[in-house]
């Protein structure tokens, strides 16, 4: 069994795009080499259209491999999700949810999958699913119907999904879009857990950095092409400011972005915030916190 | 049960001619108690209404080329085979001009739809022999034989094997196309399979009910059940109950009233549907 969970060897990828002058070819990835280790929480960061998604699809076997190569557990993305290694938790809800299902039979569903078709739900596939929702706290609404559950606890349930399937490795797209702090702050101790007890390799695409930060081993910075691999401590304001540098572009026009630490910095012009407010913010103390 | 309806079943003769008929009925109304929750759920039900309407074209086709024109088991098959491979290549062809053509789903559902109905009724027109369209439009219950009642059955119960072996994606595809689809689903090929499984049971209902009304037996019991609960196991137990209800009290009123058969049913089904509608207005107050 090889010890990468997944090995990416320069991947590159471009999407069709129609045009008036026929069809061209957008890049989303370049040059992509990344190895994740098993057992390893990666979170990518990166801003939007930066290949983050694009990443996620290749690894899934949503997209074909344009160039290099993906590799999941030693097999193709697509031999490794039929084999039921992959767990994918989807940026937003995908789901029909006028379905008249509860979130238990959803979670069952994930484990009862791959079971033969003559077989019923076992009491191991029971058992799975009760493991899985008692594993992301959902065993107190897993009778509600699964249309009528709030965000937040529909995501525990789409996790409890993919777990229930018994995967290997567990993709998470967005994960905290449109969940309170205090909810990105469970989501990052449920990220431990799954880590403690299961020893899953986790694999998080976020743009938001607290998400990342929090709950992850390793980062992997992503605009196109990858910028820096490395822990959480590593997420310095001049690799920030160089992966969201179109994000600030955007917002303040063409400008240069001076990134350095507040404690190098000797422009009395510059406004830092006291080192006590920046220590609860995770990468705090890391490299001060001037963009 | 009224005095019509049990003179018709209680006289030899009578009971002859209608009994293929109400055999028919109840494999439909099996069909419909199967397929009914998904379509209503997977909104397919005006794709259901053009795969029902390329049954006119299929028909024409059948007339057209002298298939069946004997009473026979082997011409029952070599109509309902060829009218399905129209409904199915009709299915297969608003799934291309959707997806490949670039054409909004309802538009290439309309131009297949109005195609078909053209179709049939150029062909029905240029057949050699006088040719009913009210029984292809609306049924005719007396257009049913026994080997029509046996299809039926043997395709409600090969419809449900089928269903029961692929139960477990179908319904991972249904509510979640894009995980099952990362999960190693084949959704193309759960996708063609339902398309087929609306051909099958279009085909099925459309001598009783008719081309126009048989895609109402495809959608209203899911659309009762699905007012009566909101649990899975329930819903598809009050489909098959609404169904087979649908179905044997439309008939009896068919009978009762001389009206069209696939009318009846509807009518039956709809007024099911008022009732289930304010009972789900209760629950909820």
């Amino acid at each position: 069994m090889p010890d990468a969970a997944v090995e990416y060897s320069h991947v590159g990828y471009a999407y069709p795009v129609p045009g008036v002058d026929g069809t061209r070819a957008k890049e989303a990835l370049r040059d992509v080499s990344l190895r994740v280790g098993v057992g390893e929480r990666l979170g990518v960061l990166g801003p939007n259209g930066g290949g983050k998604s694009t990443l996620l699809k290749l690894t899934l076997g949503l997209l074909p491999v344009q160039q290099g190569d993906v590799r999941v557990f030693g097999m193709t993305p697509r031999d490794a999700a039929r084999a039921g290694l992959i767990g994918y938790v989807p940026q937003r809800a995908t789901c029909e949810l006028a379905f008249p299902l509860s979130c238990r039979q959803v979670v069952r569903m994930g484990a009862t999958l791959r079971a033969k078709w003559w077989e019923g739900v076992s009491d191991a596939h029971r058992a799975g699913a009760e493991q899985a929702l008692a594993l992301v706290g959902a065993l107190d609404w897993a009778e509600a119907p699964i249309g009528r559950v709030s965000g937040g606890q529909f995501q525990r349930v789409m996790i409890a999904r993919a777990l229930a399937g018994g995967p290997r490795l567990l993709l998470l797209d967005e994960p905290t879009i449109g969940i309170d702090v205090a909810g990105q702050r469970q989501f990052a101790d449920l990220l431990g857990r799954l880590h403690a007890e299961l020893g899953l390799t986790v694999i998080v695409v976020s743009h938001d950095i607290r998400t990342v930060a929090a709950g992850c081993d390793h980062v992997a910075c992503l605009s196109r092409t990858l910028h820096s691999h490395s822990t959480p401590e590593g997420l310095t304001p001049r690799v920030l400011a160089e992966v969201f540098r179109h994000d600030v572009a955007a917002v303040f026009g063409d400008v240069h972005v001076d990134a350095h630490a507040a404690s190098a910095c000797h422009d009395p012009s510059h406004a830092h915030s006291h080192p006590s407010a920046r220590r609860s913010e995770p990468g705090a103390g890391r490299e001060g916190g001037a963009l | 049960m009224t005095s019509t309806t049990l003179h018709y079943l209680s006289d030899p003769m009578l009971r002859a001619l209608y009994l293929p008929g109400i055999a028919a009925g109840l494999a439909l109304a099996a069909l419909c108690a199967m397929l009914s929750v998904l379509v209503v759920l997977k909104r397919l039900a005006f794709v259901g209404q053009g795969v029902s309407h390329a049954a006119f074209g299929g028909v024409g086709l059948v007339v057209a080329l002298g298939i069946g024109a004997s009473a026979s088991a082997a011409g029952t098959l070599g109509q309902f085979g060829v009218i399905f491979l129209f409904c199915l290549g009709a299915a297969v062809l608003v799934g291309v001009l959707a997806e490949r053509g670039k054409t909004e789903a309802d538009t290439a559902i309309g131009i297949v739809l109005v195609g078909s109905m053209a179709l049939g009724a150029v062909l029905l027109r240029a057949a050699p022999r006088g040719v009913s369209w009210e029984s292809f439009l609306f049924g005719d219950i007396l257009s049913l034989a026994w080997a029509d009642a046996a299809l039926a059955w043997c395709v409600a119960l090969g419809v449900g094997l089928l269903l029961v072996i692929v139960r477990r994606p179908l319904l991972f595809w249904a509510f979640d196309p894009v995980v099952a689809r990362a999960a190693g689903v084949r959704c193309g090929v759960m996708n063609l399979l339902l398309m087929t499984l609306l051909a099958l049971a279009t085909v099925t209902a459309m001598k009783l009910a008719g081309v126009v009304l048989a895609t109402a037996l495809l959608v209203l019991p899911g659309a009762v059940a699905l007012k009566l609960s909101s649990r899975w196991d329930r819903v598809l137990l009050a489909s098959a109950g609404v169904a087979i209800a649908g179905v044997l009290g439309g008939l009896v009123l068919s009978f009762e009233a001389d009206w069209p058969p696939g009318a009846s049913m509807v009518c039956v089904l709809a007024a099911f549907f008022g009732v289930g509608a304010v009972w789900a207005i209760i629950q909820r107050t």
